[in-house]
């Protein structure tokens, strides 16, 4: 039976990790000011839900401040330009999905998809962040789960009517975040998070939500890999 | 409810059988995309006693592939088992055995040092190695399947390899006590475990392989590695009956002689049907009633209601729990694989 290797320390001072950090921190405090603006903008889509979207987005708005807070402790300074390059092609999704008052398609990418992936990232983080930011990743990790819960009961209680426009969205945006995903993984590495780590966390948690939604076991194996291979 | 969480045998396997349910997905992927796919529940049971009693169960893919052993992938592998445990947990399983390599993984891994999976804390005492059972039923192979061939068990040398293990272990202690075994041949290779093992029985030989072999008229094969060892059936004692309880099963299809007998160690046949698929997947002869012993062992737990750990930990399985598991095995229906007649 082979051995498991340790895992070498990580120098979170080295040139290499604060190079790698300042994307992936950017990556992040943009996620979470984009999911900030998602939540702010879903409330003209869902008025009767406004109060609880206002909650949300101040609790993005909050790990914002919490991720900056991490970049500052490691003197690293996020880089904001690549972050937003980062996040364009979802956002544009998001913009053209809410100007044609399509809920499902915007609940897609904000409370599933980019919750899903803040979570899977965020859990396979902890292990491997400073103790600084463990603690701030765990209490924002915390709150995520209730963001995603808001769009699962939202998707839930609208299956049938929504569950093409569910599977057209995840067509049209999954491969983006695959895509996204590559560019950040030699980053991602130099802070100790693997790629089959983190796709393999997003699909459990993307996967359930689905299930929660109420698609089937074979449903979810066909949508949650869609445009898997060849990213 | 039970549960099994169960692994493919090889990639090859996996590909073929996610083409034949109907997964073209997960069809023409390589080892890559296995390391990154998560657990699914692909299988529902129903499970009949012969006292009547249903019970129901879920078979729980854990997406692990031996290869992933063999190339080093370590972190993946017991990322699987990990998610494939709190997978069954939050489907409100009561009771997981951990099949084929899934236990060997999360023992010698330490697994148990990690209990927390996302949000999720790990109920260990909802899984079971389902080792009791598999020793159990291995030590009643050796018992019946001697007798089929005429084998003396006060006139005979059984060597056990692997006997170190957590089954081979319990295996010396149920032939020790509940047998007449002339001599037992201990084989492993850590040595200082071997001298551990000998003295906790106050007897057996401390052998090589090369040594045991041709000195034994029942070969118990409990090792379990990724690859299987060469094996001359020239060199072996005529006839000689070899159990092959390992994971993954390899020797049948390398020692073919008249007189060296093969038997699937650690199988058990159930009286009635049973209501899945997924014994289909992994090639038993009868799909509808065999099946491995360990994954047996959480449906009598089930049946039982005894939602515990059962079998856990290392070289801790005792001959009174043996007895006890064995007992319900037998009120519920389940049978030794055996030698086929005539």
């Amino acid at each position: 039976m082979p051995q498991l290797q340790a895992t070498p320390e990580i120098d979170f001072q080295s040139e290499t990790y604060q190079d790698a950090y300042s994307r992936i921190d950017g990556i992040v405090i943009e996620g979470e000011q984009e999911a900030h603006d998602n939540y702010i903008q879903l409330t003209a889509l869902l008025p009767d839900y406004k109060d609880e979207l206002v909650r949300l987005s101040k609790m993005e708005a909050r790990h914002k401040k919490g991720f900056e807070a991490c970049g500052r402790n490691l003197k690293v300074v996020p880089d904001m330009v690549f972050a937003n390059r980062f996040f364009a092609d979802l956002h544009g999704n998001f913009q053209k999905a809410a100007a044609e008052n399509k809920i499902a398609t915007c609940l897609v990418i904000q409370a599933l998809i980019i919750e899903c992936f803040a979570i899977a990232a965020y859990n396979i983080y902890i292990p491997v962040a400073d103790d600084f930011a463990r603690k701030i990743t765990e209490g924002v990790v915390k709150d995520e789960y209730s963001h995603l819960n808001f769009g699962e009961v939202w998707l839930q209680a609208h299956f049938e009517e929504v569950k093409a426009e569910v599977e057209a969205a995840n067509r049209e945006n999954l491969p983006i975040v695959w895509r996204m995903l590559n560019e950040v993984e030699t980053d991602a590495h130099v802070l100790g998070m693997d790629k089959d780590a983190l796709v393999e966390d997003f699909m459990i948690q993307y996967g359930e939500a689905l299930a929660n939604i109420g698609f089937s076991t074979r449903d979810i194996m066909r949508m949650s890999v869609y445009g898997l291979t060849g990213a | 409810m039970f549960g099994l969480i169960g692994h493919l045998t090889s990639l090859e396997h996996a590909q073929s059988v996610a083409k034949e349910l109907g997964y073209p997905e997960y069809a023409d992927q390589g080892l890559e995309f296995w390391c990154m796919a998560p657990p699914q529940i692909v299988d529902s049971i129903t499970v009949t006693s012969i006292t009547g009693q249903t019970i129901y169960g879920k078979y729980v893919e854990s997406c692990f592939l031996p290869e992933m052993l063999a190339s080093q992938r370590i972190k993946a592998a017991t990322r699987k088992i990990l998610n494939a445990m709190a997978h069954a947990q939050k489907n409100g399983i009561n009771i997981t055995a951990l099949g084929g390599f899934s236990s060997i993984i999360f023992e010698n891994f330490n697994l148990q040092k990690i209990t927390q999976i996302r949000n999720l804390t790990l109920d260990l005492q909802r899984f079971t190695t389902g080792n009791t059972h598999t020793a159990y039923i291995i030590c009643r192979q050796v018992e019946q399947a001697a007798a089929q061939l005429g084998i003396e068990l006060s006139k005979a040398t059984v060597a056990i390899c692997g006997a170190t293990g957590d089954i081979g272990s319990a295996v010396c202690r149920w032939l020790d006590v509940h047998t007449e075994v002339a001599e037992l041949l201990l084989v492993a290779r850590n040595q200082e475990r071997l001298g551990e093992l000998q003295a906790e029985l106050g007897r057996g030989k401390i052998l090589g392989l090369e040594t045991a072999l041709p000195m034994a008229d029942i070969v118990v094969w409990v090792a379990s590695m990724p690859k299987g060892v060469e094996i001359d059936p020239d060199a072996l004692k005529h006839p000689c009956l070899m159990i092959d309880g390992g994971y993954p099963k390899n020797l049948a299809t390398q020692i073919q002689h008249p007189e060296v007998h093969i038997l699937n160690g650690g199988i058990v046949e159930h009286c009635l049907d049973i209501d899945w698929r997924i014994m289909q997947i992994v090639n038993m002869s009868i799909p509808s009633r065999q099946l491995f012993a360990c994954f047996a062992e959480s449906m009598l737990l089930e049946f039982e209601q005894w939602y515990t750990n059962f079998s856990w930990g290392r070289n801790q399985i005792t001959v009174e729990n043996m007895e006890k598991i064995g007992q319900v095995s037998v009120k519920h229906g389940f049978s030794p694989l055996l030698l086929p007649s005539g």
